[in-house]
């Protein structure tokens, strides 16, 4: 697995519509570790490295191991294959706060265009945040959370927020309108430095903090009085779930807009390799999880070059298939 | 002592021209329709190596690399092309990519789509100096302008002894669902420049719904659409909106197809002759200034 991520990253870094020669882009990579190397051609290869191609495999990283890694923390919380990071609503009010910032913004006569793509990105990651908050909230009972209300809300609050998506986009003019659209497919296109550090961060957090939990959600899987039983604080468990998806998912649609499917292919991917064990699955499914968006933003940068694809329909283009494929499989 | 100083001015100068020749961009990526239009108008189109998706016209445009749409562009893409400038309206994005690009070493220059003569007239000569053609640009802007002139002459006069039709544009027929042009769009502009008035209320493009299009009983419906070809494509159109087939427009056989790439992008090369043509449809007993609309 490891050995994927590594290959899959280094293909991510040395392939692009412009062609590097391989020893370039080596040589612009120990430009940008700080040896001092000179040759003609390599100050282009050290930017498109270093402030291109660096930046977005970064972005690509982040965002591969938070979805896969809460798509796991859903799917054992909810008990449920087909739980994914969409379901505590956390997508949703991200799709909900991204089109209140570009329709609304673009009424207000158009925000100053330096702040534009970080009030985006706020107004995202807040409005996963709220909705995610909200479902909580409902599925709250004398001090209890219960999980199959909280799945309901889930559902019924992002009906809500889709309704709330399609008023903006009733309201929208034709140019936001596309704008909306294509946050609506993500893409890990225009990645810099000041955007990727919160991603990171919470990237960090989420994957040194939910493999500690590992033990805590394999007792999960036997159910809840079962875990109280083994002497996990259950209710507590819940909370940290919901709080890392909510954290981790609102950051990556933020910063890359909505990309479906890995949060619920690749944890399934895993168990079928590894075994549902959560001390395996985790780490498995953030390796796995990263090297598939990696590979699947390569594919969306490569096939139109020098357009290029909208993420979120490479990675349902391979996940939705495969989802299918799943399926049959477990029925046969 | 001043004849060699003003040698050495001349000399300077000649040189700067030159220079500035040399200089001159020679591999351009247009993003946005009625700009890469204005440079194939301004004998710049061998000179582009990459178009967006919204630079349909004409044709032979469609052959270029695409890089894609306009507020969607790919840093490595447009780099690939290796431009030597990238052209294009404020609707050109998302801003990280054109910092990135311009961080390339690659020119960018941003010009307006607002659709007003002034922007456009600043717009054309910058073109015009940027493909080493100032005076084409000088000569075509002067006669864009003139052709204007005489359509809002030819407008005024007919008004004074008809009165305007009321005009709907329609984009996407498809089903019952059609969009309506409303206020601030080009569609209505080129609808009120060319003599007609346009009744509908909401701005931008907006789903109509069919009693809205028969409370405004519009005289006049022109159809957004190049597929829209022929009498049997129309017969067809009609069969499926019974609702259209109430209104005047299609009693009196007045339903017009315009091409649609003219509505993208701000005031392109070919609008008045799209004006000349909408208005000889809207006022048909009139001596038109050209008359070659497919009606």
């Amino acid at each position: 697995m490891g050995v994927l991520l590594l290959l899959a990253f280094w293909l991510s870094l040395a392939l692009g519509p412009v062609s590097l020669p391989l020893g370039d882009t080596l040589l612009a990579a120990l430009r940008l570790m700080g040896l001092p190397i000179d040759g003609e051609g390599l100050q282009q290869a050290e930017l498109i490295l270093g402030q291109i191609r660096l930046p977005r495999s970064l972005l690509g990283l982040c965002v591969g191991i938070v979805l896969a890694l809460s798509g796991v923390a859903m799917q054992g919380l909810f008990r449920n294959p087909l739980a994914d990071p969409g379901l505590v609503g956390v997508a949703g009010g991200a799709a909900l706060g991204a089109a209140i910032a570009i329709v609304g913004g673009s009424m207000i006569g158009g925000l100053p265009p330096a702040l534009a793509p970080y009030l985006l990105s706020i107004c995202a990651f807040s409005g996963g945040l709220i909705v995610t908050a909200v479902v909580y909230r409902f599925g709250r009972r004398d001090g209890q959370t219960n999980v199959a209300t909280m799945l309901l809300a889930g559902v019924a609050l992002t009906a809500m927020s889709g309704a709330g998506v399609g008023l903006f986009t009733y309201l929208a003019d034709d140019a936001t309108l596309r704008s909306l659209t294509f946050w609506n497919l993500g893409s890990l296109n225009g990645a810099s430095y000041p955007r990727l550090w919160p991603l990171l961060l919470v990237t960090l957090g989420v994957a040194i903090w939910l493999p500690r939990r590992a033990s805590a959600l394999n007792a999960l899987l036997l159910g809840e009085s079962e875990a109280r039983h083994l002497g996990f604080n259950v209710e507590r468990i819940k909370l940290e779930l919901v709080l890392c998806t909510a954290l981790g998912v609102g950051a990556a649609v933020a910063a890359a807009g909505l990309i479906g499917f890995i949060g619920l292919v690749v944890p399934h991917l895993m168990r079928l390799l590894v075994g549902p064990d959560h001390r395996v699955l985790l780490p498995a499914s953030l390796l796995a999880g990263a090297s598939l968006l990696l590979l699947a933003d390569l594919v969306a940068r490569l096939v139109l070059a020098p357009a290029e694809l909208p993420i979120g329909i490479v990675t349902a283009l391979i996940g939705a298939p495969f989802f299918l494929y799943l399926l049959v499989r477990g029925r046969a | 002592m001043r004849l060699s100083k003003y040698l050495l001015l001349c000399g300077s100068l000649l040189f700067s021209h030159a220079a500035a020749a040399a200089d001159l961009p020679q591999r351009w990526v247009s993003s946005g329709g009625s700009l890469s239009e204005w440079v194939v108008r301004l004998g710049g189109e061998g000179k582009l190596v990459g178009v967006d998706t919204t630079s349909l016209h004409p044709q032979t445009l469609r052959q270029l690399p695409s890089i894609g749409y306009q507020r969607a562009l790919s840093a490595e893409g447009v780099l690939s092309l290796r431009p030597d400038i990238l052209i294009g309206s404020e609707e050109m994005g998302p801003p990280p990519v054109i910092a990135q690009i311009k961080a390339a070493g690659i020119r960018i220059e941003t010009l307006s789509a607002k659709p007003d003569l002034e922007t456009l007239e600043r717009n054309v000569l910058r073109l015009g100096e940027l493909l080493g053609a100032p005076e084409r640009a000088r000569e075509e802007m002067a006669a864009y302008r003139q052709r204007l002139q005489r359509q809002a002459d030819w407008v005024a006069r007919v008004r004074e002894k008809q009165q305007a039709p009321r005009v709907l544009m329609l984009l996407g027929h498809a089903g019952s669902n059609v969009m309506a042009a409303g206020k601030d769009s080009l569609a209505v502009w080129l609808i009120e420049h060319a003599g007609g008035e346009s009744r509908t209320e909401h701005s931008g493009y907006k789903p109509i719904s069919n009693e809205a299009l028969l409370a405004m009983d519009p005289q006049v419906v022109i159809f957004a659409d190049r597929s829209l070809h022929g009498e049997e494509a129309r017969k067809a159109l009609l069969q499926q909106n019974p609702v259209l087939q109430q209104t005047s427009a299609a009693r009196d056989g007045r339903l017009l197809t315009l091409d649609p790439t003219l509505l993208v992008g701000g005031l392109g090369p070919r609008l008045p002759e799209g004006l000349a043509e909408l208005s000889a449809a809207f006022y048909p007993s009139e001596q038109a200034l050209t008359a070659k609309l497919d009606r």
